[in-house]
């Protein structure tokens, strides 16, 4: 029996869809969970997926409102059993917000924020590349990429930016909790790839255990050769089969199956 | 010479901001009965502009607009009892000496430094303003993230 994986959809949340899809194109039995069902019949589920949007309208805050609702008991359970959860940008907002990300000394409080862009503030859409910053298996969603292993992805946020006390961020730094850094196509990390002026060039949070994963940009969004971003899919040019496939962000969601199969 | 004023600007339609938040606060066990939520200009403004800071806010209508808006210059340069005032962190207040700070594109004459806040106002039983206790504890559960905001109560 395939794995089963709850896409978790608040009002406002507005990425679901292509989410599904990835988890389908990897073979997972997926299936799209609105912010109204019961926890307690969320359970037996084997993972789960918080898509981009913008919960509850980013009331208060972005991720904020979310990141207490009831439905988010599940997920909280889901990651203290070791099931992996992956949360994808506004997903990822909500991850940081109810403190299961970066979870440092355990505690699940907000101890960092994705806030509002540098230098402008503004709302950028863009493509980027992110960096696996950790040893693959130090993530259980990363554990079948390579070393440094470079995923394109779509940034499309505007409060995007890790932010957080300097003795905050010297330990997520130091305790390994930056799984993925913004860089270039090639992988050299450097200030001009980071969208956002993210602290530490940050693009993606995991906590201690390596099963909870907050990542901003938008791998679902780019994990079929059509969907990329320059030279990749010039050269699919005329080959049908090769721009349908998957490739790229898609390998995020290859992990996520391995991990909810191992 | 400068005076501080603080420019109050709040819906007069349903805030659901506001009522979302009151509602996850109460769901969340702090008592609180309502919940109001607006935008506070703090400014330094030369004394002999400042009884025009009203008429000047006014005239911003990307700000205020009338429709759904009110504007009141508060009394007092800080969050009144019952308040918090919430701040991003690195957030440092506009500055110009002499032509006056720009906000939402224009120019305020006058004003030599303005700082924008989110200020929710709380309540308690029969509408009494809420107590320190109980601001703090819905800024703690909900209305902050101390990670990148400052909270500042009276």
């Amino acid at each position: 029996m395939s794995a089963r994986v709850g896409i978790v959809v608040f009002p406002g949340t507005n990425s679901e869809e292509e989410t599904l899809r990835a988890c389908l194109a990897v073979g997972l039995e997926a299936a799209l969970v609105p912010w109204n069902a019961h926890p307690d019949g969320l359970r037996s589920l084997d993972a789960f997926v918080l898509p981009g949007g913008f919960a509850y309208e980013d009331r208060v805050r972005a991720g904020a409102i979310a990141a207490h609702d009831r439905l988010m008991s599940a997920v909280r359970a889901a990651a203290a059993a070791g099931k992996p959860v992956l949360g994808i940008c506004n997903g990822a907002q909500v991850l940081v917000e109810s403190g299961l990300v970066p979870a440092l000394d355990d505690v699940e409080r907000p101890q960092v924020g994705f806030t509002r862009n540098a230098p402008a503030g503004k709302y950028r859409s863009t493509h980027v590349h992110v960096k696996l910053a950790i040893a693959p298996e130090r993530c259980t969603l990363t554990a079948s990429l390579p070393p440094g292993a470079v995923l394109p992805a779509w940034a499309s946020h505007g409060e995007g930016r890790l932010a957080g006390e300097p003795d905050v961020l010297a330990r997520v730094q130091r305790e390994g909790r930056i799984a993925f850094v913004y860089c270039d196509a090639h992988g050299a990390v450097s200030a001009q790839s980071v969208p956002n002026g993210s602290a530490l060039g940050a693009a993606a949070l995991v906590n201690a255990r390596g099963n909870v994963l907050a990542l901003m940009p938008h791998p679902e969004r780019d994990a079929w050769t059509y969907m990329h971003h320059g030279r990749e899919r010039e050269r699919a040019r005329g080959d049908a089969a090769q721009m349908l496939a998957t490739s790229g962000g898609i390998a995020l969601f290859a992990g996520l199956a391995r991990a909810v199969s191992a | 010479m400068t005076v501080v004023r603080c420019v109050e600007v709040s819906l007069t339609i349903p805030d659901n901001e506001a009522r979302t938040a009151l509602v996850t606060l109460q769901r969340l066990g702090v008592p609180v009965t309502t919940l109001e939520r607006a935008d506070v200009y703090r400014c330094d403004v030369q004394e002999r502009e400042a009884d025009h800071l009203s008429e000047l806010f006014r005239s911003l209508e990307t700000l205020f607009n009338p429709n759904k808006h009110s504007l009141r210059v508060r009394a007092g340069d800080g969050p009144a009892r019952g308040e918090v005032w919430i701040q991003e962190r690195s957030a440092a207040p506009e500055r110009a000496e002499k032509a006056g700070v720009r906000i939402a594109g224009r120019r305020l004459p006058g004003v030599t430094s303005l700082e924008r806040f989110t200020s929710w106002r709380l309540s308690a039983e029969m509408g009494a303003p809420a107590g320190p206790d109980l601001v703090q504890a819905a800024q703690e559960t909900l209305l902050y993230n101390p990670a990148f905001q400052k909270a500042t109560t009276a």
